[in-house]
């Protein structure tokens, strides 16, 4: 055989190849805890991007990541090495869980792929990577709203806190301190419990002799619930100001609708409670998809995978245009818009509910749009 | 077992972990890198964990603390200071130890489900403060930027580097434990969990062996925990979680609790079976659980236990030794007593088992102790060999106060015995069982090791059954190992407790006879036992207790003329009353 033929057929090869990779269609890995503690959180995470992602055109597969740092690595791993090539990985919809985030974020800046979360733990947009993007309001943004509705609109002067001893709670603690300090009511009292904790009496004794005039919570679903319960059940009538799992259609669903009477929560959105046919559609959507209610964790990853698929859209089709995107452009979302700080913080809005004590259904009283000023 | 046996045995797992290696360096992904990588940790964490919970037998909840410790003394120490590998894996492991050392002094006396408990608090308080102490651990988020191992200028990069260097320790890991389990030690750990009553008259130290199981696991533990941060690259609460604990006991349970082959399939299998069924979502765990079930219920000693060879690996006994070439003579002055007892007396709550006990034996001597049930025997032997304490009164023998010393010590004098339910381990071959107590036997002067533990078998005709489980033995022939065992140690005091009982006719004649032989060998022989037919032909004296108090002492057919003995041995009404010891 003469060299001719010999670099044709090399060449045809090659090309083969090449379009046969170039027709590889995109990839997003879908890494959320749908086990373990996090399980009602994370699958709203999974719905959210999932509902983005059906029929975008854009591959997905979900992989869960349960409570631990070391199985979502594993998970991260296996999404981006093992079997495809992972050029076809243009970013990751990553864990909401904190210390999941932490451990990841070294992986993201080496294979340099852009991952988006609804974590709210302040510490992940702190550690300088340029792969991190939040689409739901960090606890610099809740929280302060959170204090800010407890002291501005009730009118709290003694507040008393209760928070989570997981990385979540510890995070919102910190911030929710620092504005209930600087709007000059600091917390008259404040005690962390472990998620294993299911007697609330305790806690809320303490509450009770503080003198405290308002609860303001910050834990997950399922102890926010047993407080607001135990907390009416003892007659503890001072209002209850909780954090964004009060906010879960799921949540509310533990409490009859009359201990829900003075109880508000804060959160990135409540999809539930807007009367916009956007959200309202999305809301539908999400019902006939999965047969449950929506939150602000699926509206907030649905909305970050919107802008994922919006920069493929505008022609993006590596990671680093991806994250190109995501770092420099404004995102009108169902729940608000987003944009970068700089950090990958892409939410600064936030809102508060109520329950009036006759609907599990909530009513978004105050809107506290554009905290962080970047908007 | 012949070579071609062995080399049948082992072909699969010789194949398979070569097949495993080229898997890992020629064909295997990233991801599936990180996954061997991690069963390499775990294997170290397992191997420690066969110490205290496979070896010592001892139910610790503590495992996952020690991995935890190892994990946060690395974190911190790398994440905030940026000290190196070199300084924070001994660091790690040095922490790790150093709590086992402080928790060691409470938490090993406990028995059984205290032990569990106590350990399972120390994990929780672990826990606490981590979560909770976070200006230091960084709270329940944790430490993150935990930089790669790097040596010098070398790095263990993600992937292969770092696999192959997690695989080296372990290797290294194997090689120690396999150096701590020498055959002796193992057997020791064997007749601590199989007979716990007798671990003293072995002359084996019961809390320094669970001491050093305990320490070794937490070793183990801790440098698991350190090479565990680095592949994560982030410390927090979960290393000291509940969750590893499970981990590392699952592991141990289904690869087996005891040798290297357990605990590198345990890692491996249980490692990757949740990656396996990762894809069934929500029901990867049933789909996890129910397999694992499957395993223990098919497999209930773990899957090494299929590749496990059956038989001892003892060489048996080509040239036999003689019965009776060992003099059992007592370290004391010629004429001075080997047992010197006054004045001992025992309460249990409202029994008076001992009472103003007068005792004392010669060397040569076969002394026989009769009285009713409850009379106190048993108390006194226990007593003699330490297991009980007396109340009041002076024991010796040998120039050692038994009073005052612990039960090991005792045995390692030459103070030996025998139980009414023979104490043997069941997993050891006689020999190794009276091996062991010949290697453990310290001190006593009469000790030459594997050749005493020989002449001891040899001694009670046990030769032909030395590599014989103790399990499938006889009630006869655990009765004559018994007495080999006590041999083993040299002893120049033995104490039998009901020697003959349950045994046939012919069988205690056997047993008679070695005792005449031991005793004309120089072995001062105390003899509890309610069957005079068996006694009244072997002792050459007789001391008899009735509710605690010493009612005869003296020549053998004066002691059963006695009116005392006569009434309460045998029922029978005495005529006049009898206070005071008489023969």
């Amino acid at each position: 055989m003469s060299a001719l033929p010999r670099v044709f057929i090399v060449a045809t090869a090659l090309l083969a190849t090449l379009t046969a990779a170039a027709a590889e269609p995109l990839r997003i890995p879908v890494l959320v805890p749908i086990t373990g503690f996090l399980a009602l959180e994370g699958t709203s995470q999974r719905n959210g991007a999932e509902l983005a992602l059906r029929g975008s055109g854009v591959d997905f597969d979900v992989n869960d990541t349960a409570t631990s740092p070391e199985i979502a690595v594993n998970a991260f791993e296996r999404a981006l090495t093992s079997g495809r090539a992972r050029d076809d990985v243009i970013a990751v919809v990553a864990p909401m869980l904190g210390t999941q985030m932490l451990a990841l974020i070294p992986l993201a800046d080496e294979f340099n792929v852009p991952m988006v979360t609804v974590s709210g733990t302040a510490r992940i947009t702190e550690l300088g990577s340029a792969n991190v993007f939040r689409f739901f309001p960090g606890d610099v943004v809740v929280k302060a709203a959170h204090a800010r509705y407890a002291v501005e609109e009730l009118g709290v002067k003694r507040p008393a806190v209760i928070f989570q001893t997981t990385a979540y709670g510890q995070s919102g603690r910190a911030e929710l301190d620092r504005n209930l300090t600087a709007l000059g009511r600091p917390a008259v009292f404040a005690e962390g419990l472990d998620v294993s904790v299911k007697d609330m009496l305790p806690v809320l004794s303490k509450v009770r002799e503080s003198g405290a005039d308002a609860l303001l919570l910050h834990l997950h679903s399922g102890p926010t619930a047993l407080v607001v319960r135990q907390a009416r059940a003892m007659g503890l009538d001072i209002p209850i100001i909780a954090g964004s799992a009060m906010h879960q259609p799921e949540t509310a669903a533990l409490l009859a609708p009359s201990e829900l009477a003075g109880v508000c929560a804060e959160s990135g959105a409540s999809p539930i409670s807007e009367s916009d046919p956007a959200t309202r559609a999305f809301a539908d959507a999400y019902r006939t998809a999965f047969d449950r209610e929506p939150d602000a964790f699926a509206l907030g990853q649905y909305d970050g995978v919107q802008m994922l698929l919006a920069a493929v859209r505008a022609g993006a089709k590596s990671a680093a245009d991806i994250r190109a995107y995501l770092a420099s452009r404004r995102y009108r979302g169902l729940a608000m818009t987003y944009a970068s700080d700089g950090k990958g913080n892409m939410a600064h809005s936030a809102v508060i509910l109520c329950y009036s004590g006759d609907s599990r259904v909530p009513v978004i009283v105050k809107r506290y749009e554009n905290l962080t000023g970047i908007l | 077992m012949n070579p071609s046996t062995l080399t049948r045995h082992r072909w699969p797992l010789v194949a398979g972990a070569g097949a495993l290696v080229i898997y890992a360096l020629f064909f295997a992904s990233s991801y599936d890198q990180r996954i061997l990588t991690l069963s390499g940790i775990y294997v170290i964490m397992v191997l420690g964990y066969q110490f205290i919970f496979g070896h010592a037998g001892a139910l610790s909840l503590a495992q996952g603390a020690f991995f935890g410790v190892g994990a946060y003394v690395t974190g911190i120490l790398a994440s905030k200071f940026g000290t190196g590998f070199v300084l924070t894996f001994p660091l790690s492991v040095a922490g790790a130890s150093m709590l086992a050392l402080i928790v060691a002094v409470p938490v090993l006396r406990l028995a059984s489900h205290y032990f569990a408990l106590a350990t399972l608090a120390l994990s929780q308080l672990l826990l606490l403060i981590a979560v909770n102490w976070e200006a230091v651990t960084g709270g329940a988020n944790g430490l993150p930027g935990v930089p790669p191992i790097s040596i010098g200028d070398w790095q263990a990069t993600r992937g292969l580097p770092l696999l192959l260097f997690v695989w080296g320790l372990a290797v290294v890991a194997m090689l120690i434990a396999r150096w701590q389990l020498r055959p002796a030690r193992v057997a020791a750990f064997t007749v601590m969990r199989d007979t716990p009553l007798a671990v003293p008259a072995f002359g084996i130290d019961p809390g320094l062996l669970r001491l050093r199981a305990f320490l070794l696991s937490a070793a183990f533990g801790g440098a698991a925990g350190a090479l565990f941060v680095h592949t994560n690259r982030v410390v927090s609460p979960e290393t000291l979680g509940f969750g590893v604990m499970i981990t590392c006991l699952t592991m141990t349970v289904v690869g087996g609790r005891f040798g290297i082959l357990g605990a590198v399939i345990g890692a491996l299998l249980l490692t990757h079976l949740p990656e396996w069924f990762r894809g069934l979502d929500e029901y990867y765990l049933v789909a996890v659980g129910v397999l694992l079930l499957a395993m223990v219920v098919f497999a209930p000693d773990g899957l090494a236990s299929f590749f496990k060879f059956s038989g001892s690996t003892h060489t048996p006994i080509s040239t036999p030794a003689q019965p009776g070439s060992t003099e059992y003579a007592p370290p004391v002055a010629s004429g001075r007593p080997v047992l010197e007892a006054s004045n001992m007396s025992r309460r249990y709550g409202g029994v008076q088992a001992l009472d103003g006990v007068d005792l004392a034996l010669g060397a040569g001597e076969i002394v026989g102790l009769i009285g009713p049930n409850g009379a106190g025997k048993t108390t006194l032997a226990n007593i003699i060999t330490g297991i009980a304490r007396a109340d009041t009164g002076n024991i010796r023998s040998a120039g050692l106060d038994l009073a005052r010393a612990t039960p090991t010590a005792i045995a390692r004098h030459g103070v030996a015995r025998t139980f009414q339910t023979p104490q043997l381990p069941d997993g050891l071959t006689v020999r190794e069982a009276v091996e062991t107590a010949a290697a453990n036997a310290g001190d006593t002067a009469n000790v030459r090791g594997a050749a005493t533990a020989a002449e001891a078998i040899a001694t009670c005709d046990l030769s032909d059954i030395a590599d014989t489980r103790c399990g499938t033995l006889p009630h006869g022939l655990r009765r004559r190992v018994e007495i080999a065992r006590a041999l083993a140690g040299g002893p120049h005091l033995l104490v039998l407790d009901e020697p003959a009982a349950g045994l046939a006719p012919e069988e205690q004649a056997e047993i008679a006879q070695i005792l005449r032989t031991l005793a004309g060998s120089g072995l001062a022989i105390l003899v509890i036992d309610h069957n005079l037919e068996f006694l009244q032909p072997l002792a050459t004296r007789l001391a008899c207790l009735d509710a605690g108090r010493l009612i005869a002492d003296g020549p053998r057919d004066d002691v059963l003329a006695n009116d005392a003995v006569q009434a309460a041995y045998f029922g029978l009404v005495m005529p006049t009353s009898t206070s005071g010891v008489s023969a």
